[in-house]
């Protein structure tokens, strides 16, 4: 498998030519570093590209409300990320750096399996099932494994959907938020993110910064929201069916805000702002004079840099009936920020008509406060059908299982 | 595509391992011996474009392997010495290629002031230090690139410019945008000259 050939930064912008005619003189510096105060040493933490052994994955540590349990529930997975879910009950598991997709099977004695499903692939991030097919967004590549669940060992070639999807390349991304989270809607349709090119910048609003659907053949291309700086987790309402997702805030323009965002999806095309406005916050460089009581705003605000990531709504019934329908968020865990923040699931509560009426802590543990430092990184949220929840760690390769007893 | 076998190398590693530390150093150099004939006998690298170790961040060196061995970095040479190789040997080389002394190759070339100037315009803007860290030894993911061998920047930056390489993330890409031949050069030599 090749390097996909990279030309990034201003320089894509610049090739990026009449989709971003509207793009000032590109500066130079790199789109994430736009806005970097002078003398920051902040940078991404390392990712963990090998395996954890069992006895080092810090299940022991997690905390939970009165009556869960967290459990391993598979591991041996650097790197792991989004999880679908075959109608045979096969998890497939999504990567960023390591470029595989992980499969995992049930034991008959309750264990796991792990295989390695795909490899070498550039960022495969984005999984969703529609019937029995796989699909594996890898930035712009769009693979379809049909009849998966039949053939774990010995998948056949993919059907390369890539040109009927269309997506933005990494180049045209100028290596920007150009990883993918995909789901299927009650519809029937696939939607996925289009990230923004940048930390932040002008570009193209109809072409960045997207939540986006497809008929499953790629065709249809429907922006459901624009103006959504960057989000790695959407989930449907399921009496509702609207569209909910999470969003990333900028970086390097202080510790608490702009804030990661749950948003609400109420209308079709309906726009969040960026990049003039995340939710009330006006940016102070791109806002162009627009009051930010323009755009839609969030349902909730999850905090500075907690990078908020998988999100489900719980639509199990082991848990308690308060967490019924109620949204599960994953917090990947903050970078560009000077104390650590997130490293957790949190619970969004709504109410009837779908407010929401609080953000609580669900599973933490995992954010050492005193070392400033972090034991794994949540990065997905899933219910399965006994109604027990997985949680994917990133960091340690490990797939968690909460459960509740009375 | 190969399926399973890597885990399986990796459960096993990890089944071994058991309570013990996970990187081992001793261990490390007596899996050491293939790597010192390009990288060097003591991880300083006397052969051109091939990298000095000595000194790197055990996390850079096992996330570059790691990317070797799954074919995401393009490297011909390394690739027969990378293939199924398991992670517990990658995290023991890293720590030992960590713990040894760092330095420069032994025919590193004179300063050139004329380079050095040029260099000196440019670190700042591209706030190199702020990820590799003030005296350029590198932290974590980020390598050592101070008296790393100087061809050897040359081609690791022309291929992050040239969008041919990228670490597990794009950081290094879009540090180096848009640099001429001549900045890499001198970026090159600058570096190549620290102690």
């Amino acid at each position: 498998m090749t390097i996909r050939r990279l030309l990034l930064g201003a320089a894509a912008m610049l090739i990026a030519g009449p989709a971003l005619a509207q793009a000032p003189a590109p500066a130079p510096v790199p789109g994430w570093a736009i806005g970097r105060p002078e003398g920051s040493t902040l940078a991404p933490h390392a990712p963990r590209l090998t395996v954890t052994p069992l006895d080092q994955v810090p299940v022991s540590s997690i905390r939970l409300p009165p009556g869960f349990q967290a459990e391993v529930y598979a591991h041996g997975m650097p790197g792991v990320r989004a999880i679908a879910e075959g109608p045979n009950g096969t998890l497939f598991a999504g990567t960023r750096g390591i470029g595989r997709v992980y499969a995992i099977t049930r034991n008959a004695d309750g264990t796991t399996r792990t295989r390695i499903f795909a490899q070498g692939l550039t960022q495969p991030s984005g999984l969703v099932m529609v019937g029995n097919s796989l699909y594996v967004f890898a930035v712009n590549r769009v693979l379809r494994y049909d009849n998966v669940e039949a053939n774990l060992d010995s998948p056949a070639a993919p059907v390369d959907m890539t040109a009927a999807f269309a997506l933005p390349t990494e180049q045209e991304h100028g290596g920007n938020h150009h990883w993918k989270f995909a789901t299927l809607g009650p519809d029937g349709r696939i939607y996925t993110n289009v990230g923004a090119p940048c930390n932040v910048c002008e570009f193209d609003r109809d072409r960045f910064a997207l939540l986006v659907s497809f008929n499953p053949d790629g065709s249809d291309r429907r922006i459901e929201a624009r103006g959504v700086r960057n989000s790695v987790g959407m989930a449907h309402h399921p009496v509702t069916r609207e569209l909910w997702a999470t969003n990333h805030g900028r970086d390097w323009i202080g510790d608490d805000s702009p804030e990661d965002s749950l948003l609400r999806v109420r209308r079709s095309a309906e726009d969040f702002g960026f990049p003039m406005c995340l939710g009330t916050w006006a940016d102070p460089e791109h806002n162009r004079g627009r009051a930010c009581s323009e755009f839609s705003q969030p349902a909730a605000l999850l905090g500075g840099h907690v990078a908020a990531l998988g999100m489900r709504f719980y639509t199990g019934t082991m848990f308690p009936e308060q967490y019924r329908n109620q949204v599960f968020i994953a917090r990947r865990g903050s970078w560009n920020r000077n104390r650590l923040s997130g490293y957790d699931v949190v619970v969004a509560k709504l109410d009837a008509q779908g407010n929401v009426t609080g953000v609580e802590d669900f599973m933490t543990g995992l954010r050492d406060d005193a070392n400033q430092r972090f034991l794994d990184r949540p990065a997905e949220v899933h219910v399965l059908r006994d109604g027990s929840m997985l949680v994917s760690g990133e960091q340690m390769g490990a797939i968690y299982r909460i459960t509740y007893r009375q | 595509m190969i399926l399973g076998r890597f885990l399986a190398a990796a459960f096993l590693a990890a089944a071994t391992c058991g309570a013990a530390v996970a990187q081992d150093a001793r261990r490390g150099a007596e899996l050491a011996a293939p790597c010192m004939q390009c990288h060097g006998a003591n991880g300083r690298s006397q052969m051109e474009t091939i990298p000095s170790l000595a000194g790197q961040p055990a996390d850079f060196i096992t996330i570059q392997m790691i990317l070797l061995r799954e074919g995401l970095r393009q490297a011909p040479a390394m690739a027969p010495f990378a293939a199924n190789l398991p992670d517990r040997d990658i995290e023991d080389l890293a720590a030992y290629f960590a713990a040894l002394p760092p330095g420069p190759p032994d025919d590193r070339r004179p300063s050139d002031p004329a380079l050095l100037a040029a260099a000196q315009a440019l670190v700042g803007p591209r706030h190199c230090a702020t990820c590799h860290v003030a005296d350029y030894g590198g932290r974590n993911q980020i390598p050592r690139i101070a008296a790393q061998r100087e061809e050897y920047l040359v081609a690791a930056m022309t291929q992050y410019r040239d969008g041919t390489r990228a670490g597990p993330d794009t950081q290094m890409n879009g540090a180096v945008v848009g640099l001429s031949d001549a900045d890499i050069a001198a970026l090159a030599h600058f570096l190549a000259q620290k102690p």
